[in-house]
């Protein structure tokens, strides 16, 4: 037959046809560019030997056209060869086909093999059958030949049998088919290959593009095109295609839908064309159950379309998926007697025959969730691969609210179903849509889908992409205009019932409450986790620290974080981050840094918040595991920044540690904040030579210099000069609030510093080198001075202070250290002790018992280092009372005795800086309240009730402070394990 | 400086007591001995050196008569060190013997710092020696304990029942209890004795001075406490340290073994479980031991040794400690006396 067909190409007849086509196809290759031209050309080549006058079109080629035409040209070589039984050329031409299917395949980045390859295949194993019939010819032949024979006999067999399918559907056709129509096939089939290679969208309007530009005529047209495509298929098929819309029959719906179903996820299937299939069945489909059950196998199939984990599905198909699921919606809400779950029996026979006016309930099988689940992970995905500089992810972004109104309408659904699990998941969805976007971005968006929605969305639309390029205004068109427009009208009609626009109210937090709330009442735990979660983001960016903070400590995430998935640990660590930079823009510092610190502990800040893959030094991550975590990469419009982020955390950090290093002068390493800054301090002290400040580091480090030499100016000027404030929207606010946190950061280094130089300060003379008030000086000295920092009293008459210098003696500062480190050591005995002595059923009694023990010893250890020299780093003061005023106490030494009774070893910062035991809370609280104690017992000379008023008020923000710290810090020692499990 | 003679023993009733193996109960050193270890000390004094002890063993007494040094070690390679160590020392064997003087080797001494000595090494070398010598000892010598006033010489063996463990190197919690052994029992300190010939006496009885009090006696007196204790509390600061790291060894073990013991128990739960529905269905029973299971792969207990030496030096700083600061005292009522009359 071969020769039959390949003789016929020089027919008049043949080109007659050729043309025909080609007029046909005019519009396509008109707005089509390279794709629909490439593959007239390569009709045109595999089809004559050699034609001059095609010789100048060919000029232009893609890389596919080429592919293609090498391809045709070998199938050619083939046919000769095997006019000349010349086997062993044969062989080479069939390795070199083989070469260069895998070429074409991967050119067009499609599964399906090109028609000519079949085509060579089915030619091959006719030849060889015949050449194997004739038994005299084989004895004839030279034993290279014979060989090669042999070798073609086994390996056509081997290789045909991975085609199978195709060999067979080709076998069917070109019998019964013109052979015209064969090539047209061809023309079509690379095509469709081509199509989603090229992701034009153009590519897939080709298809029925005409019946949008030409209206009624083009309608038929399309239709026309449409039957010869699927013709091929098999022509009972075709058969029935052709029909009359109005003579299909349900059953041959049914039938026609489980083929098409079957043929589902076989190798060789073309995942496009069945998707066209399936909507044409839509369109034709009988009832409206049956038109819902092939919806559900359209969206389905569209699914399919993209087989990859790692890359999205095409914007288009997406759209029109979008739009599918709508109109299962329509259908859903038009009768509400059908009712659509997974748990309907597939093999239920003709419960889709049921009409429109069947009044029980009828069941499909299909789960809108998952659809829309899967639809928000494309949505997701493709923000994760469009390179976020482009304005394609732009445009992306802008399909935002179609996704929202979509993930209302299920949500409609599913409550009006009673569904509420499900209307969970959905709202979830929606939340993760909406926490991260501050106020004015949920407005912008508002706008947008506003706009959208407005009568002439499309001119609105299409203005919108008047500057792109045109095959996006083209693929608008296409979402406005769903389905049904292309082929012959619906069978059965389904109007636009569900809203097509997405109502957001005016607040953002309204919509989170709302959506929120949903999630709290029926959500499974891990959807609560992540809407918590969400929440606490959400909350965190519009600057409501406090409500934040709450809703993380009531739920007690960050106990069980580590043992969720790690996308939810992502967000918990992206929730921490926004919750710092909420905290430092309430000038909470310590409670800022306490949220930061952990994630910048690790150093890989990047991987933690999934905004970048950290390159690791020590150890090469295998490509599996890099493609996992590209895959739990954030879109970048969602990303923190990074610089910001840390800034504000060295910042934090400078300010927390500066003075700390300032009062333990003595050995350095002893109480560390932060260990990350200080390790970039030390780096930076290493350097010989150090330049201006150029990134975020080195401006923070030459502030933290500039703080530790006493130049708070210079610090101010260093910091403010940084270019991330800009990002901030309350920048003035923070600038103003970081000056005057340098201000009292730098009073209180130099206190530290330089108080055992003086015997006594003026109030005045800090007032004026630190230009704060006075009441703020005096509350900071005082807090101080409670707080056994400053070994020093006031005297109000003279409006100074009195330092009260002892230094420790070597001895006694290695005595307490001693001291410190046979307590952790009695301590980690204990717990050993319980370890082999407790557990199984005793494990509350020996807790008791430990708990009791371990604070026995504890008191026994810090009792005596109170009595001796009085514990903690606090010895100074400690040894002040005990050395000079030998056994009895000085009043001062009384009041210290009595606040270490508020908690062990708290005492002094200690507990402030890094809590290692519960019950701190309440002694920080005591704070205080003993603060203004302790101001009473000090002065002695009668204080002017103006200087106890300041003192005693930020005594008790001191507390409420403290106590936010306490918990802070114990929350975030929680926050540690999630980046361990990365 | 207890200068003690004790009459010779003749070599022939030396010979006849050999038979019977006594415990060296005391170690007999010449004078000359002690004043070269301290010679060869104090000179190198920040660097901690070593040498070679030479003499007799006769009974329950070993005779330490004579010594030599071993060169000290520069920042070479480790190699060639000790290939040279080695070489030194048999030459200086050979040497002696030529000359006729004890080349008997009984053990080595070697300088410390502040008593810091009891370390792995000190075990490794005392049984490298121990594999030659049945009796061996090792004298400890503390240059700048003897700064103030005191002979801090110390001769020290590794008990028996240590010796042997350590040849097992097993020192898991069984073992040590079974063997009855606490921290106490690895080193066993014997007397020292220092003995000089009546010849030398005679001559130190002329030498001496009239004066009622020597240069080491005014040294005892010294008021300067402090850099002493701070050297000894930053020593014991390191010991807690080195402890603490011990214990969450410990720690770490038995979380793991508790795991491991639960992870076992589910499995052989299971297991059972299923023997118990293979029995019914008549199937062949699985064996409830899997040694190719890792869950049933004993965790390796950590070593002992290293807290035991810890604790032990430990002690040894307390001691120290304990001790000067009773001296300390009594110097100060002592000083309080004198400012009051």
């Amino acid at each position: 037959m071969e020769s039959r067909f390949w003789t016929h190409q020089s027919d008049t007849e043949s080109d007659d046809d050729q043309s025909e086509v080609d007029e046909e196809e005019a519009p396509i290759v008109g707005d089509g560019g390279t794709g629909g031209a490439g593959s007239k050309y390569l009709t045109r080549a595999s089809l004559s030997d050699s034609d001059e006058s095609d010789e100048k079109q060919r000029v232009v080629r893609s890389a596919k056209d080429k592919r293609f035409e090498e391809m045709a040209v070998t199938t050619e070589q083939m046919k000769n060869q095997m006019k000349i039984n010349d086997w062993v050329q044969l062989q080479e031409s069939f390795d070199r086909l083989n070469k260069q299917l895998e070429k074409v395949i991967r050119v067009t980045e499609s599964d399906t093999v090109p028609r000519l390859y079949i085509k060579g295949l089915v030619m091959l194993e006719d030849f060889l059958a015949q050449a194997l019939a004739n038994k005299e010819a084989k004895k004839k032949m030279s034993s290279s030949n014979a060989k090669s024979l042999n070798y073609m006999k086994q390996k056509l067999k081997k290789n045909n049998k991975l085609y199978e399918v195709e060999i067979e559907k080709f076998r069917l056709n070109p019998e019964s088919e013109a052979d015209a129509e064969q090539e047209d096939e061809d023309d079509d089939d690379l095509d469709s290959g081509g199509d989603f290679s090229d992701e034009e969208p153009v590519a897939i309007a080709g298809g029925y593009s005409d019946s949008d530009e030409e209206g009624e005529e083009g309608e038929e047209e399309g239709e026309g095109g449409w039957e010869t495509k699927k013709s091929k298929k098999d022509s009972m098929m075709d058969k029935q295609f052709k029909r009359d819309p109005s003579e299909i029959s349900w059953d041959m719906v049914d039938k026609k839908l489980k083929e098409i179903i079957a043929a589902r996820g076989r190798k060789g299937t073309d995942r496009a064309e069945q998707v066209e299939q399936l909507s044409y069945l839509a369109r034709v489909a009988k009832t409206p159950a049956q038109k819902l059950e092939v919806m559900v196998h359209v969206v389905s199939a569209q699914f399919d379309v993209n087989p990859s984990l790692n890359t999205h599905m095409p914007i288009p198909v997406w759209k029109k998926c979008v739009q599918n699921v709508l109109i299962i919606l329509d259908i859903l809400a038009q009768y509400p007697n059908i009712i659509m779950d997974e748990t309907s029996d597939v093999e239920m026979e003709n419960e889709t025959q049921k009409g429109a006016d069947h009044d029980g309930p009828i069941h499909v099988w299909g789960n809108v969730v998952a659809f829309l689940e899967r639809i928000d992970d494309e949505l997701f995905k493709s923000l994760q691969c469009i390179d976020p500089h482009t304005k394609e992810y732009v445009e992306r972004l802008r399909d935002e609210p179609l996704f929202m109104v979509l993930a209302q309408n299920v949500q409609r659904y599913v409550e009006r179903l009673y569904d509420m699990k499900a209307a969970a998941r959905v709202a979830l969805r929606c939340v993760e849509h909406v926490y991260y976007k501050p106020q004015e971005v949920y407005e912008a968006m508002r706008k947008l889908a506003e706009i959208q929605a407005s009568p002439d969305a499309a001119t609105a639309e299409t203005e919108a992409a008047a500057d792109g390029d045109d095959d996006f205004d083209e693929e608008a068109k296409h979402v406005k205009l769903p389905a049904d427009v292309k082929g012959p009208p619906s069978f059965v009609v389904t109007p636009e019932i569900v809203p097509r626009t997405p109502s957001f109210p005016n607040l953002s937090r309204l919509l989170m409450d709302q959506l929120v709330g949903t999630i709290y009442k029926h959500g499974d735990e891990r959807t609560k986790a992540r809407a918590m979660l969400c929440d606490i983001y959400h909350h965190a960016i519009s600057d409501e620290f406090h409500t934040a903070r709450d809703l993380l400590l009531m739920s007690h995430l960050q106990d069980s974080v580590q043992h969720m998935d790690i996308s939810t640990q992502i967000l918990f660590n992206r929730a921490m981050a926004q919750l710092g930079l909420c905290a430092f823009r309430a000038s909470l510092v310590t409670e800022a840094h306490g949220c930061l610190s952990e994630l910048y502990a690790s150093g890989r800040v990047k991987e933690l918040l999934a905004q970048g893959v950290a390159q690791s030094r020590y150890h090469e991550k295998n490509p599996e595991q890099e493609k996992l975590e590209r895959r739990r990469q954030m879109p970048f419009h969602m990303h923190i920044n990074l610089e910001l982020l840390e800034a504000v955390h060295l910042i934090c950090a400078m300010l927390l540690e500066v003075p700390n290093m300032a009062a333990n002068a003595h050995d350095i390493k002893r109480k560390l904040i932060s260990k990350p800054f200080r390790r970039l301090l030390d780096i930076n002290e290493r350097q010989t030579f150090t330049g201006p400040p150029e990134n975020v580091r080195d401006h923070v480090m030459a502030a933290t210099h500039a703080l530790g030499k006493g130049t708070w100016q210079k610090a101010v000027e260093v910091i403010q000069g940084l270019d991330v404030w800009k990002l901030l929207t309350k920048r003035d606010f923070v600038l103003e609030m970081l000056k005057s946190k340098i201000q009292e950061e730098a009073l209180r280094t130099y206190l530290f510093t330089y108080s055992s130089f003086y015997d006594a300060l003026s109030l005045d003379q800090l007032m004026t080198m630190f230009e704060l008030p006075e009441a703020h000086v005096h509350s900071i000295v005082s807090k101080m001075m409670i707080a056994e920092e400053l070994h020093a009293s006031w005297d109000q008459p003279t409006r100074s202070i009195v330092t009260h210098n002892v230094e420790p003696s070597r001895l006694q500062a290695l005595a307490t250290q001693f001291a410190e480190k046979l307590t952790v050591l009695v301590e980690s005995n204990e717990r050993a002790f319980d370890a082999r002595t407790g557990g199984g059923g005793l494990e509350g009694m020996s807790m008791g018992r430990r708990n009791k023990d371990g604070q026995d010893y504890a008191n026994v250890a810090s009792g005596r280092r109170g009595g001796d020299f009085s514990g903690g780093n606090r010895d100074r003061q400690g040894s002040y009372s005990a050395y000079n005023s030998g056994g009895g106490r000085s009043n001062y030494g009384t009041g210290r005795g009595g606040q270490s009774r508020g908690g062990r070893g708290n005492a002094g910062g200690s507990g402030y800086y890094r809590d290692q035991r519960a019950g701190q809370v309440g002694a920080r609280n005591n704070l205080g309240y003993q603060s203004t104690r302790y101001q009473d017992a000090y002065s002695s000379v009668g204080r002017t009730p103006y200087q106890t008023g300041p003192a005693s008020s930020t005594g008790a923000n001191r507390g409420a402070q403290a106590d936010a710290t306490g918990r802070m810090v114990s929350l975030t020692h929680g926050g540690t394990r999630p980046s361990a499990h990365f | 400086m207890t200068t003690t003679s004790t009459p010779m023993r003749s070599f022939a009733q030396a010979a006849s007591a050999e038979e019977i193996v006594v415990p060296s109960r005391v170690v007999q050193i010449d004078g000359l001995v002690a004043l070269k270890i301290i010679k060869h000390c104090k000179e190198c004094m920040p660097a901690l050196v070593t040498g070679q002890l030479l003499g007799l063993d006769i009974g329950s007494i070993l005779e330490v008569t004579n010594c030599f040094p071993f060169p000290s070690r520069g920042g070479e390679e480790e190699d060639e060190v000790e290939a040279d160590g080695a070489n030194y020392q048999l030459e200086m064997m050979r040497c002696l013997r030529e000359v006729n003087v004890d080349n008997n080797t009984v053990g080595w001494y070697q300088s410390t710092y502040m008593g810091s000595f009891q370390t792995v090494e000190l075990i490794e070398t005392f049984l490298n020696y121990q594999e030659n010598i049945k009796r061996c000892v090792c004298i400890i010598y503390d240059p700048l304990r003897s700064g103030q006033g005191v002979l801090a010489l110390k001769a020290l063996k590794l008990s028996d029942s240590f010796m042997e463990l350590y040849r097992t190197q097993v020192f898991i919690g069984e073992k040590l209890r079974e063997k009855n052994m606490t921290w106490k029992d690895i080193f066993e300190e014997i007397p020292v004795k220092i003995s000089n010939s009546v010849l030398v006496s005679a001559l130190m009885t002329e030498l001496e001075s009239d004066a009622p009090a020597s240069q080491c006696d005014f040294d005892r007196l010294v008021l300067s406490t402090n850099p002493f204790m701070e050297k000894n509390l930053e020593f014991l600061i390191e010991c807690m340290d080195d402890l603490s790291m011990e214990q969450q060894k410990f720690q770490y073990y038995y979380r793991n073994l508790s795991r491991q013991q639960v992870q076992q128990q589910s499995w052989l739960q299971k297991r059972r479980a299923e023997n118990a529905a293979r029995r019914l269905s008549g199937e062949e029973l699985l064996p409830e031991e899997d040694p190719s299971n890792p869950i049933f792969k004993t965790l390796p207990e950590p070593s002992r040794l290293d807290s035991y030496l810890i604790t032990n030096q430990i002690a040894n700083y307390c001691g120290q400690v304990n001790g000067f600061a009773g001296q300390s005292l009594s110097k100060m009522y002592l000083m309080d006396a004198f400012h009051q009359d």
